[in-house]
């Protein structure tokens, strides 16, 4: 099935990013945030930022989307280290969120993790039917 | 211990890590979770894949952070044997309102996705009634705390007391 195949990008802030971050490795499926500081149409990269973290993504695969500075996108796809230039992300799918709420997003980011690790320590617990 | 049946026909907003751990049941149109069966899911995430066969279905996927969720949007409605024994009017209505959702379904949007929860190769997916494409970039998060709120204020009580 098509879905297998596909992975979800985890939700990151590009503060986390960092590389002793679990999330800084090779292939990670991520998803990310940030603001359009520059977008170089020859090779199709776009740096966003998020206060002082920065991001290349790689957007060459990305149709019907278009690029404007200053405003804030989302990407989903995967993260390739490299040596020389740091991280990028191969986007697979973005789209602008122009009027996201960083805060309630960066805020609610925090309480879906915290539901999610009590879920994940309190189901063993609990009796499967 | 009989089954709580208080939310089968409720369509109950899951995010996809805990729509993904769905339990089957000796029924197939009904999943367990803790104890509580369901039958009918609602999830928002991006669209991350679309495999489009014309009279037939579209299957996709969506992406909410915390999982992938396989749905299928069926467009055999005016072929298949299982609608014929229905009312013709009926069966034409689902069928326009199914063309009019798949052609929303486009990779990258965020979209709101309502149907039952069954299962196709022992993976759980959502057989889609009706889809709804998010526009405001906020929606996506407000369904987050929706599901956090609901879970602990209605879906998860009585829980405990199965452990």
């Amino acid at each position: 099935m098509a879905s297998l195949a596909i992975k979800s990008g985890a939700l990151v802030t590009l503060p986390e990013l960092h590389p002793s971050s679990p999330f800084y490795e090779e292939g990670a499926s991520l998803r990310v945030t940030g603001k359009l500081q520059h977008y170089y149409v020859e090779t199709a990269i776009a740096i966003i930022a998020d206060g002082s973290a920065t991001l290349n993504i790689d957007t060459q695969h990305l149709r019907d989307l278009s690029f404007r500075v200053g405003s804030i996108y989302q990407f989903i796809g995967e993260l390739h280290i490299q040596q020389e230039n740091g991280a990028i992300l191969q986007a697979r799918v973005g789209r602008n969120v122009d009027g996201l709420d960083l805060n309630l997003y960066h805020q609610s980011l925090q309480l879906l993790r915290q539901f999610h690790a009590d879920r994940m320590n309190n189901s063993s617990n609990l009796m499967q039917f | 211990m009989p089954m709580d049946q208080s939310l089968l026909n409720t369509h109950v907003k899951l995010l996809a890590f805990d729509f993904l751990s769905l339990s089957p049941t000796a029924d197939p149109t009904v999943f367990s979770r803790f104890g509580k069966l369901l039958s009918r899911a609602e999830i928002v995430g991006t669209i991350t894949s679309r495999d489009f066969k014309p009279n037939k279905f579209v299957r996709f996927t969506i992406d909410d952070g915390t999982g992938c969720v396989p749905c299928i949007l069926w467009l055999n409605h005016l072929r298949s044997p299982y609608f014929s024994r229905r009312d013709p009017a009926s069966v034409r209505l689902i069928a326009n309102a199914a063309t009019e959702f798949a052609a929303r379904i486009k990779v990258g949007v965020v979209a709101r996705v309502r149907g039952r929860i069954t299962s196709y190769r022992d993976e759980v997916q959502i057989t889609v009634s009706d889809v709804v494409i998010e526009k405001d970039p906020n929606m996506e998060v407000l369904h987050w705390l929706d599901c956090l709120r609901l879970a602990r204020k209605c879906y998860d009580v009585d829980v405990h007391k199965f452990k």
